[in-house]
């Protein structure tokens, strides 16, 4: 793990694991309706300050919470154009499958790469302190998983060119 | 399976059955087959006015009237001579397999048979590389729109042949991907001494192509071979136009195996994230287990209750030999009297 990474690994856990403190909360609005509040946004006083963790400029992450859901929403670094479909493809992957990944959002918040959204029907079902741990574990993962691919194809495209100029 | 083969497996496994058949006397079968292969060429295997042992093998090319121009037929004159006949109607050459004289070679016949598409392909690069082996630079350049929007063009000039492609990417994505071959490509002279020059430009053609209507776009990459006398001289002649002419399929079979390749990756990836993921459910530990209690017992009949006594009396017998016997024996039996009912 480079310099860099334990920190902030380390800042967006804290970060997580003090956001995470979710509750039941009936909508002021409208009777027996309960909606993430981060998402509808009916009243400001239920909104806490959003707080922006950044490795570099291009790797940061937004988590966002509120009185009964947080939003964390991941920056992925792109450092070039085979980086950044390889990227677009697997957000676009996981997003589809949202549904089994239950607190990831379907769409990311706009400027970010991937957005979940924890409420506080996930807190009351799972672990909190192993939901913390997805979102770090993912966040480890996904920047490990493209270099890996990107070096698959690299390494695909030698072979393949090697072995096609080898045959003159 | 890095390198594609130039034959058509379907053709020569067809055929191949015809003639074994043939030879060992079997009844003919009538044969009605439509192959297609790459650069949208499509075979079509039938018998000639129902005659069984007759075989045609015809072959349509969108570019054949390209390739004509370039001397094609000389070519396959050469190389299928008797077995050329008239073509069939909707395709542009047809081959006459007679099954009743079957030629001792048929296996090399069956191979000649299955390099037909090659061999229509290989008219244009033969022509060239012997007008740059005979200093005849006069000739313009042979254009051949192999497929729709994608074309090659080949021209010899006095110490070399140059054979540049041009290829349309469908996706954004496949233009990344493509990219990165083809810079590997450029690269790829330091793996071997003998390979050509590759240069390749995306999005306008090569300068040699300047004059030309070649079109420009954002999908359109150009790859350029520069072939000198050591690649089309005649002993390697036949190895480069293989080559040369599954380039274009090569290239986008190896970016689909990528896309594929990433695309499992991916696949196993998000199984392993969901498995994180669902480690943070709490586990059920109100999971109803089968239990064997001895309230279970109570359930068994009669006569199996008899059975476990007399098994574990006789167990109990064994294991004190030489001890104070009576004893011992019945102390278990008062262990297992059956509970009430």
């Amino acid at each position: 793990m480079s310099a860099t990474l334990k920190p902030y690994l380390t800042a967006v856990r804290h970060t997580l694991t003090a956001a995470m403190c979710l509750e039941h909360f009936s909508s002021q609005v409208v009777e027996r309706y309960n909606k993430p509040e981060v998402e509808v946004r009916t009243s400001k006083e239920l909104l806490l300050n959003p707080v922006v963790i950044s490795r570099n400029a291009n790797e940061k992450v937004l988590i966002e919470s509120s009185i009964n859901s947080i939003r964390v929403s991941i920056m992925i670094k792109q450092a070039d154009e085979i980086e950044k479909i390889l990227c677009k493809k697997f957000m676009r992957f996981m997003m589809m499958r949202a549904e089994n990944f239950i607190v990831l959002r379907r769409k990311p918040v706009d400027g970010y790469h991937i957005s979940f959204l924890i409420t506080n029907f996930h807190t009351e079902q799972m672990f909190k302190h192993k939901l913390v741990d997805f979102v770090i574990y993912f966040m480890e993962e996904i920047d490990k998983e493209i270099s890996e691919m990107k070096l698959a194809v690299n390494a695909r495209a030698r072979i393949c060119s090697e072995e096609f100029l080898k045959r003159f | 399976m890095i390198l594609l083969e130039i034959n058509n497996r379907i053709i020569e496994d067809t055929l191949t059955v015809k003639y074994k058949n043939a030879l060992a006397r079997l009844k003919p079968e009538s044969i009605d087959v439509k192959v297609a292969d790459f650069d949208g060429v499509l075979f079509h295997i039938s018998n000639v006015n129902g005659d069984k042992t007759k075989v045609r093998v015809s072959i349509s090319l969108k570019f054949y009237k390209q390739l004509e121009e370039h001397g094609a037929d000389e070519l396959l004159k050469r190389v299928y001579g008797p077995l050329l006949t008239e073509a069939e109607s909707g395709y542009n050459i047809s081959l006459l397999l007679d099954l009743e004289n079957i030629p001792d070679d048929w296996e090399d016949v069956v191979k000649k048979v299955g390099l037909l598409k090659r061999n229509c392909f290989a008219s244009v690069f033969e022509r060239y590389f012997r007008l740059q082996e005979d200093g005849d630079v006069s000739h313009k350049r042979a254009v051949i729109n192999y497929r729709q929007d994608e074309t090659l063009y080949v021209e010899a000039q006095e110490d070399r042949v140059t054979v540049v492609f041009s290829t349309v990417f469908r996706h954004e994505d496949d233009m990344v991907i493509g990219k990165v071959f083809m810079q590997e490509l450029k690269e790829g002279r330091r793996a071997s001494h003998t390979a050509p020059q590759v240069l390749f430009s995306h999005k306008e053609p090569p300068l040699e192509l300047m004059d030309t209507d070649a079109r420009v776009g954002d999908n359109i990459s150009y790859v350029t071979f520069v072939l000198f006398p050591r690649h089309t001289c005649s002993a390697a002649r036949d190895n480069t136009i293989d080559l040369l002419h599954m380039f274009r399929d090569y290239l986008h079979y190896h970016i689909k195996c990528s896309k594929v390749y990433v695309h499992s990756r991916m696949r196993a990836k998000a199984g392993d994230l969901l498995k994180v993921l669902n480690r943070a459910r709490p586990q059920n530990t109100s999971r109803p287990t089968e239990r064997k209690t001895i309230t279970s017992v109570c359930h068994t009949s009669s006569s199996t209750w008899k059975n476990i006594c007399e098994a574990r009396l006789s167990v109990a017998r064994r294991r004190d030999v030489g001890a104070d016997h009576s004893s011992a024996v019945t102390s278990y039996v008062l262990q297992l009297t059956p509970p009430l009912r």
